[in-house]
C-alpha cells in the first residue's frame, strides 16, 4: 500500500498534460441531471448556457471558454463528489457550475473548497449550502426568499388567517417555517399547517380540511409536474376557490407544468423571482436567442439560473482567469441586469438580491398560452434564511 | 488451492493496475469498489442462500447513517466508523429478518422494500439527526489507521475501499466453502432436502441475512466517509435495484461475478454518460438485455458459453 510510485507516476501525468493544455482556454465543470426524471434541468441549463455563448460569444477577457457536462442523475451526493473530483483532477477545470439538489451541492462542499474552485449554484435552494464553503456562488433563489415575501403580501392584501399545506420533505418544511414566521411577526395567524406526503397526488381530504377551517388563504409548496396539477384541480374543484379561499404558491406556476395546468390555474397567486413574461429588454432578447437555438425549449427559473451564472462565470473569468479566490472577490458585489430584472451578488451570503414579484396566472390574448403575470414587485431581498 | 490463490493474487494486480492506469479516476474508482462491497453482500444473500431481496439498501443506508453519526458525534476514526455501520446493518438485518425470513418470493421482496422504504421515511422525519432531504452534513473522517489522510486526490480512498473490498471478499471466500456456506447452498437448492436432513432453514436464512446486513453496512459505512455525507438516497429503491442488475450481470452465486458484474456496469455507465450525458441509459439497457438474453447465468459464465459455442454445441450459455 505504499503511495510513493503512484504519486510520481500522477505528477509525471499531471505535468504531461499542463504542458499540452491550451494557455487560453478556461473549462467549467457542469454537474446536472442530464438523464432520469429530472433530465429537464439539465437541458435547460445547457439551453441557456449555449444561449448566452450565442449572444456574448465564447471568450470572456482573453479566454476561450467551454463547457464540460456531466450527468449525476438525480440526487446522488456519491456521484456528485467523484464527478467533480474528476472534472478537477482529470479534466481540470478552473469552475463549477450546476448542482439541481442540496445534497449533491453539500457533498463538493469539502472538495471546493480544497481546490479553491468558484462554484456556481444554478438552482439548489437550501440556504445552509453556502455556508458550507467560502467557493459557493448561487444565482438562483432560496426558499425563505420567496416564501416570506409571500406572506408579507398575503397581510398586506388584507388576509389575516392562512392554512399551510407543504409537501413533506425538506424544502415543503423550509417553505412552511419560513411563510409561518413572516406571516406571524407581521401579526397574521397560520391556523393549520399540513405536510402532505410526498407522493399523493390525492388531496381531496386534505383541501376538504383547509375548506371547512375557512382561512383567507392557502399557501402551498408542491414539486412541480403531476402534484401540483392535482392539486389546483382539486382547489378548484371542491370549491375553495368559490369561497373566497386565495391560492398562494411559490414555484407552483412555473412554466415547464403552466400550460398543462390549463384553465385551472388562471388567477392563481404566486410570489417568485422569475416569469418567462417579465416585461425587459433583457429578457425578450434572453427569450428570442433561446427560441433561435432551440424553438421548442421552454425558459422557466432553472434557465434564468444557468443563465445569470454563466454571466457570472464570464465577469469573474475577465476579472481574475483562473484564480479562485480572486475569482469570487471580483464576484461578491456584482450587479447586473438580468433578464428577471436587476440582480446583485450579495457578498455576505453569496446569493443573488434581486426583486420578487407577485404573479398572477393570465392567458395571453396574443399567443392564447397561459403566463405568470407579474403585477409588482413585493420585495427585493437576498437570502433570508442565511441567519436561521 | 493454487488456483483459488492465483485468482486472488489477479484481484490484487487488477487493483494496482487500476490505480496505475487511471490516476485521474481514482473518485470513480472508489465507488466501484464500495459498489463491489453493497454486490458481494447481496451474492451471498442472493446468489448463496437464494434470498430473494430488493431492499439491500435498507442495510446499506442504515451503515452509512451509523457511520456518519457515528464519527460526526463519537469518534472520527474510520474504522470504527466501519465497525459501527457493519453492526448497524446485522443489526438492521437480524430484527428485520426475524419477520421477512418467515415469508419467500414475492411476499419476500415486497417486505424487502418496505423495510427501506420505512427507513428512508424515519431519516427523512428524524430531521434533526439525519438532516433530511439536505444530508447528513460534517463527517470528517480522522485518518486511516492513524497513518492515512483523506487526500484531495482520493489515493488513500481508493486503497482504504480497496483494502476493505479485498478482506470482504476474502471472508465471504471462507464463509462459502464453510459447512455454513454450504447448507446455505443446499437451502438455495432444496429447502425440503434440507429440512429432512435436520438443517433448520429459518436460523441459517436469518444467520445469512444478518451478515449480509453487515457487509451491506459496511459498504454504506464506506461511502459515508469518502463522500463525506449521507442522504436519504442511500435507502432508495434504485441503489438496491442496480445492485441486483450488477450482480445479474456478472452471474450470481459466484464471488467473482459480483466484481465483473459491477465493473463492467458502473465502467459501461461511466463512459457512456460522459459521452453522451442525454442517451446513455440505452446502451446500458442494451448491455442488460443483450447479457440476460445469451448469458442467463452472467458474464462469468462467458467463457463457458463460448468454448462450449466453438466446439458447435447448442444452447451456448445455459
Amino acid at each position: 500500500m505504499t503511495n510513493k510510485p503512484g504519486m510520481i507516476a500522477l505528477a509525471a501525468v499531471s505535468a504531461l498534460a499542463v504542458s499540452s493544455a491550451w494557455a487560453d482556454e478556461i473549462k467549467v465543470g457542469v454537474v446536472a441531471p442530464f438523464s432520469g426524471p429530472f433530465a429537464q434541468y439539465g437541458v435547460q441549463y445547457q439551453q441557456a448556457i449555449e444561449t448566452y455563448q450565442a449572444q456574448h460569444g465564447t471568450t470572456a477577457g482573453e479566454h476561450e471558454i467551454t463547457f464540460i457536462y456531466k450527468d449525476v442523475g438525480g440526487v446522488n451526493p456519491d456521484q456528485s463528489r467523484a464527478l467533480a473530483q474528476e472534472l478537477l483532477i482529470r479534466e481540470r477545470v478552473d469552475y463549477l457550475a450546476g448542482f439541481t439538489f442540496t445534497p449533491n451541492a453539500l457533498a463538493v462542499g469539502p472538495v471546493i473548497t480544497q481546490s479553491e474552485t468558484p462554484t456556481v449554484i444554478f438552482n439548489a435552494a437550501t440556504s445552509a449550502i453556502n455556508a458550507e464553503s467560502p467557493f459557493f456562488l448561487r444565482t438562483s433563489y432560496t426558499l425563505p426568499q420567496v416564501s416570506a415575501p409571500a406572506a408579507e403580501w398575503a397581510y398586506d392584501q388584507g388576509i389575516r388567517s392562512v392554512v399551510t399545506t407543504v409537501s413533506d420533505y425538506g424544502p415543503g418544511i423550509d417553505a412552511e417555517v419560513s411563510f409561518k414566521a413572516a406571516f406571524e411577526a407581521k401579526g397574521g395567524t397560520v391556523t393549520d399547517s399540513v405536510r402532505m406526503p410526498l407522493s399523493t397526488t390525492d388531496f381531496t381530504p386534505i383541501l376538504q380540511r383547509v375548506k371547512d377551517q375557512a382561512p383567507d388563504a392557502v399557501f402551498a409548496f408542491l414539486p412541480g409536474g403531476p402534484p401540483t396539477f392535482s392539486f389546483t384541480k382539486t382547489y378548484n374543484e371542491n370549491g375553495l376557490r368559490d369561497d373566497g379561499i386565495t391560492f398562494l404558491g411559490t414555484a407552483e406556476t412555473e412554466e415547464s407544468n403552466l400550460q398543462a395546468l390549463g384553465d385551472l390555474a388562471v388567477g392563481l397567486h404566486t410570489a417568485y423571482h422569475y416569469s418567462a413574461a417579465h416585461d425587459s429588454d433583457e429578457n425578450r432578447a434572453f427569450l428570442d436567442a433561446l427560441a433561435e437555438l432551440h424553438p421548442d425549449g421552454i425558459v422557466n427559473w432553472a434557465s434564468v439560473g444557468a443563465y445569470d451564472g454563466v454571466h457570472l462565470i464570464y465577469e469573474m473569468v475577465a476579472a481574475a482567469g483562473t484564480d479562485g479566490p480572486a475569482a469570487v472577490e471580483a464576484a461578491l458585489g456584482l450587479a447586473w441586469e438580468s433578464p428577471r430584472g436587476p440582480i446583485e451578488m450579495d457578498p455576505e451570503t453569496r446569493t443573488v438580491i434581486q426583486n420578487v414579484y407577485i404573479r398572477e396566472v393570465a392567458r395571453n390574448p396574443e399567443t392564447g398560452l397561459l403566463e405568470n403575470v407579474e403585477t409588482g414587485v413585493i420585495a427585493t431581498v437576498g437570502d433570508l434564511g442565511w441567519n436561521q | 488451492m493454487n488456483r483459488r490463490l492465483l485468482s486472488l493474487l489477479l484481484i490484487l494486480l487488477a487493483g494496482g493496475a487500476a490505480y496505475l492506469l487511471f490516476p485521474y479516476n481514482l473518485a470513480f474508482l472508489t465507488r466501484i469498489l464500495i459498489m463491489i462491497v453493497l454486490v458481494l453482500s447481496l451474492d451471498l444473500i442472493l446468489g448463496l442462500a437464494g434470498i430473494a431481496t430488493l431492499g439491500q439498501a435498507a442495510m446499506y443506508g442504515a451503515g452509512a447513517y451509523a457511520a456518519g453519526l457515528f464519527a460526526i458525534h463519537v469518534w472520527a476514526d474510520p474504522v470504527a466508523g466501519l465497525l459501527a455501520g457493519a453492526v448497524a446493518g446485522a443489526l438492521l438485518a437480524a430484527v428485520s429478518g426475524a419477520v421477512l425470513m418467515r415469508t419467500q418470493g414475492l411476499t419476500l421482496i415486497m417486505l424487502t422494500i418496505a423495510v427501506a422504504q420505512i427507513c428512508a421515511e424515519i431519516a427523512n422525519r428524524a430531521r434533526g439527526v439525519t438532516g433530511g432531504a439536505d444530508g447528513l452534513r460534517g463527517i470528517r473522517p480522522g485518518k486511516v489507521l492513524g497513518l492515512w489522510e483523506f487526500d484531495f486526490i482520493g489515493i488513500t480512498g481508493y486503497w482504504y475501499a480497496f483494502a476493505v473490498m479485498f478482506l470482504v471478499f476474502l471472508a465471504l471466500a471462507v464463509i462459502a466453502r464453510s459447512p455454513f456456506g454450504l447448507s446455505l447452498r443446499g437451502i438455495h437448492e432444496s429447502p425440503e432436502r434440507m429440512v429432512a436432513i435436520g438443517v433448520s432453514i429459518y436460523r441459517r436464512r436469518l444467520a445469512a441475512y444478518t451478515m449480509g446486513g453487515a457487509i451491506a453496512g459496511i459498504a454504506g459505512a464506506l461511502s459515508a466517509q469518502i463522500t463525506q455525507l449521507v442522504s436519504l438516497e442511500s435507502f432508495s429503491f434504485t441503489l438496491s435495484a442496480e445492485a441486483l442488475i450488477m450482480l445479474i450481470l456478472g452471474g450470481t452465486g459466484r464471488l467473482y461475478g459480483a466484481i465483473l458484474g459491477t465493473v463492467i456496469f458502473m465502467a459501461v455507465h461511466h463512459v457512456a454518460a460522459a459521452n453522451d450525458p442525454f442517451n446513455w441509459l440505452f446502451v446500458i439497457g442494451a448491455l442488460v438485455l443483450v447479457v440476460v438474453f445469451f448469458l442467463p447465468r452472467g458474464l462469468v459464465a462467458l467463457p463457458a458459453s463460448l468454448k462450449r459455442l466453438a466446439k458447435g454445441g447448442r444452447h451456448a450459455g445455459s
